[in-house]
Formats: C-alpha cells, structure tokens, sequence
C-alpha cells in the first residue's frame, strides 16, 4: 500500500511546518528576527503507463499515462525579508537597520559573523561589541571621557567631550549586503554566517549600493506576524488530520485485502 | 481463477491506483503552486477468442490534471511570485525547460533568479533572469516586468502549454510540456505572494472515501465468488 506512505511522508511534511512555526513563535520578540517559512515540493512521479505509448491490444497511442506520485518533502525553509517595525529604545549604542543590510562581528575563532540585532554595548575597554560581546566591524573604541556619542543615519560615529562644542569622529560603522540574504546560514543569537550560496558580502557605508541606513535610539523588532503563524498553525494542523484520515483508510482497504480468503 | 475474479481484480488494482493519486494529492496540499491530480477509469475489452464473447476488464490509464487557480497567500517576499491566470514559470534544468507554477524565487550568490532547489528562471527570451547585485528596491510588474529603482532590467516569462492534457509530472512541482508551449500574455503576475495547492481537501476525502467503499465491495465480491466456487465443487464431490 503505496498510500500509506505516501500520506505519512504528507504528516512529516506538515510536522515540520508545526516546528517552523513555533520556532518562529517563540523568537517573537527577538530583536531583527525574520520568520522562516517551510516550502514543500512533490516528490518523483512513477510512469505506471508512459504518455504515447503504444497499446499493446489494439496499437493506438495513448493519449495520457498514468503518473503516480510519491508523496511530498521539504524542499527549503527559508527566511522571509520583511522589516520588522522600529521601536524607540532611546539607547544610544541601540542602532536599527532601515533597510537591507547586516552588522559584521568578528567571532571568538576569528570568522566574520553578520547580525541585524543592533542591539550594541561597550566593553570596559570602549569597544564597540554587539550583545554576544564579539567585536563590531570596523572596531571603534569609544573614549571614557566622552559625554556622549551619536551616530547618524551614514554611520559615521561622533563623541562629544567636557565641554566641547565640536563632536569628534571616531570612525564609520560599516553595512554588509548579499546577493541572496536568504542563502546565510544561521548559527543561532541572531547572527549569521556565509556561505557559498549567499554570495561574499558587499560591504559599504549604510545607505549606498541599495544598502540601509541607522536609526540610533531604536531596535528593529522581530516581523513574526503572529496572527499570520497562528493561522498557519492551524492549516498544518488540518493538513496532518486530513493525512491521518487516508492512513486510516489505506489500512481499512488493507485489512479488507488481508480479509480475503 | 475464474473470468470474474480477474474482472474484480483490475477494478481493484485501478482502485489502489487512485488511492495513491488521492494520498498525493492530501500529501501535497500545502505544496506552492501544486496541481491536484485525478485518475479516470477506462473500459478495457478483451478478445477471448473461439466462440467466447470478449471480456470487459476496468483499466485506470488516464490521468487528470486540475488546472484550476490555487488560492493566492501573501507572504511579502520581493521574488515570491504568483500567476493569476493559465501562464506558466519556466525553468531550465539539466533536462530541459520546465514549466511550473512554484513562484518562490530567490536570487543566487551569482546573482541568478532560482528557484528553490536551484534552477535558473528564464526571461521572455529564453534567458536566465539577472538580478543586479545592490540593485535597490526590485519591483515586479503584473507582466513580469523586472525593475530596479524604477530602471526595468529585465522581464520573467510566463509561457502557456500549447497541449495542457500533455503535462508530464516531475518532482519539485514541474511539468514537461512535449507538446510545446507559447508565450502567454494574459496571464497577471502578483508580486509578494505564492499560489498555494489546488487540492481541494473536502473533494479527496469524498473521493478516498469512494475508492475505500468501492474496494471493500470488490474484496467482498472476491470474497463471495470464493465461496461460490467452493460451493459448486463440494456439490460437484458429492
């Protein structure tokens, strides 16, 4: 009974919807998440009967075959780029992206790792490090002296001193941009890292070659949309019963199969 | 066995035929851009020869696709795009040209419009789609029109079987068109959404539900033609 497995590769598939959905639901409110979505593809069709083949009996050619399927898998669970809204945090090393475009960190083994969480802080050094305390590329230290710091919507990064009026530039943060954002590979704690289908970063100033610009103050907001998951939740919940059923019923036709003497 | 039991037999292995159609179908209900898919069953005569009459056998060798619009589901992704009309996506695989209704795109590393397991998608011309790197804001147009900040770079082609009953099916939501396939302008693309499946559950389970009773009865069938046959030889014995 081909059915049977046919419509337990169809509650599998559906399973992992469920698991891409609550993954997405429990990272609701992680800073610049982006929801995965599972995409499924049909699996390989048998040609019980070939389209223009000959009939043996009588030598036409038959117009249409017969094709059975196999079934479904997962083909891809892939992110989806949408923006997640901006809410003001007044921080000022909290720097949303609006736009494309990621944050580059050098990772404890030296690899270049890439985060929408703006979420910034400062080592007791000055350093600006994101909340993982790796380093942010370019690497700018911020005096102990400086009263305050502002960064604008180019990046650029300025620190005012005592009683200074003039602020001083302290460097440039930069933005990396990819081909295929959706080809990086997530290594978990909002970053990820390249890979060869994403394509090697394009790095530039935020706000050039069809990059982002910073918004200091505000964080980028998780853009789960949890009416849109819950709603998917309950059409693969649906979509497993109604795969349970034809188990039930290819086993019926199997137990009357079985019955036969 | 007798002339009968073969008769049931090729009903019954039709049956178990389109059982599987009908659990592919179930399977696939949440595939992007799947074809529901039906099977119809055919008289099939067989000549006996001598002074017999022919025989009428059952014989499922038609399959049929269902063409019909899938439901639309916005997902807001730039390159997840979805056919309102009869138009087909193609694809160029190591096979040949594909065609498909699966709009989600994504652009490779090289810069290359793919599909989800990597096959290049081909413009009006036959060409593979480019999306330039830093391109800005890609906008697509309901006629496939690709532009970047307004600048149009390119266009997706959405092509019509010439021969719609000639699909043959591939894994990854494709079809063969050996009958060929013609540029299609009145189909509409719609940009950040994906067609979902056609399956129409409420429809299969009606169906399963037939083709569960309707093997039940054949095996029944089978069951008292058994007995009739025993019968006949026990009187026979006697």
């Amino acid at each position: 009974m081909r059915a049977l497995q046919i419509a337990a590769t169809g509650m599998s598939a559906q399973q992992t919807r469920v698991e891409v959905i609550s993954n997405n639901l429990a990272n609701m409110n992680s800073t610049g998440y982006n929801p995965r979505r599972a995409e499924f593809a049909d699996l390989h069709y048998q040609q019980t009967a070939r389209p223009g083949t000959i009939n043996a009996s009588d030598g036409t050619v038959l117009p249409t075959g017969v094709q059975l399927g196999l079934g479904v898998q997962a083909a891809s669970v892939s992110m989806v780029l949408a923006q997640g809204a901006l809410s003001a945090t007044g921080g000022d090393l909290d720097l949303a992206i609006e736009g494309s475009g990621y944050f580059e960190v050098t990772l404890p083994d030296g690899r270049a790792a890439y985060t929408r969480d703006g979420a910034l802080k400062r080592t007791g050094d000055g350093l600006i490090v994101n909340s993982e305390g790796f380093p942010v590329i370019p690497e700018i230290t911020i005096p102990a002296d400086a009263r305050s710091i502002s960064v604008n919507a180019e990046g650029e990064v300025y620190a005012y001193f005592g009683d200074r009026v003039a602020a001083e530039r302290l460097g440039q943060l930069n933005l990396s941009g990819f081909t295929n954002p959706k080809g990086l590979e997530a290594i978990g704690s909002n970053m990820f890292v390249e890979t060869e289908a994403s394509g090697p970063p394009l790095v530039a100033v935020p706000g050039e070659d069809g990059l982002g610009t910073l918004q200091q103050g505000f964080l980028e907001d998780s853009s789960v949309d949890p009416v849109k998951e819950v709603t998917d939740l309950i059409e693969a919940q649906r979509g497993y019963e109604l795969n349970s059923k034809v188990i039930t019923a290819a086993d019926q036709m199997l137990a009357a199969t079985v019955q036969v003497r | 066995m007798t002339n009968t039991t073969y008769t049931t037999l090729t009903r019954q292995s039709g049956l178990l035929d389109e059982m599987r159609v009908v659990a592919n179908n179930i399977a696939n209900s949440s595939t992007t851009g799947f074809r529901s898919e039906g099977v119809t069953f055919s008289e099939w005569v067989s000549r006996l020869g001598g002074n017999h009459e022919s025989l009428s056998m059952a014989r499922a060798n038609t399959r049929v696709n269902d063409l019909s619009q899938g439901g639309l589901s916005r997902t807001g992704g730039t390159f997840d795009l979805a056919i309102e009309g009869e138009g087909f996506f193609l694809v160029l695989t190591p096979n040949g040209e594909r065609l498909t209704r699966n709009g989600n795109f994504t652009p490779n590393a090289q810069g290359d419009l793919v599909t989800s397991d990597g096959y290049p998608v081909l413009d009006a011309g036959g060409a593979p789609v480019f999306i330039p790197q830093g391109a800005g804001t890609i906008a697509i147009s309901s006629d496939g029109t690709l532009s970047a900040d307004g600048q149009p770079v390119g266009q997706i082609g959405v092509v019509r079987p010439l021969d719609a009953t000639n699909l043959i099916r591939e894994n990854g939501v494709r079809f063969r068109a050996d009958g060929g396939f013609e540029p299609d302008g009145e189909s509409r693309l719609v940009q950040g959404f994906l067609e979902g499946s056609n399956v129409d559950p409420v429809l299969q389970i009606a169906r399963m539900i037939e083709v569960q009773r309707a093997y039940e009865l054949g095996q029944n069938f089978l069951d008292r033609e058994d007995e009739r046959v025993r019968e006949a030889i026990r009187t026979l014995g006697k």
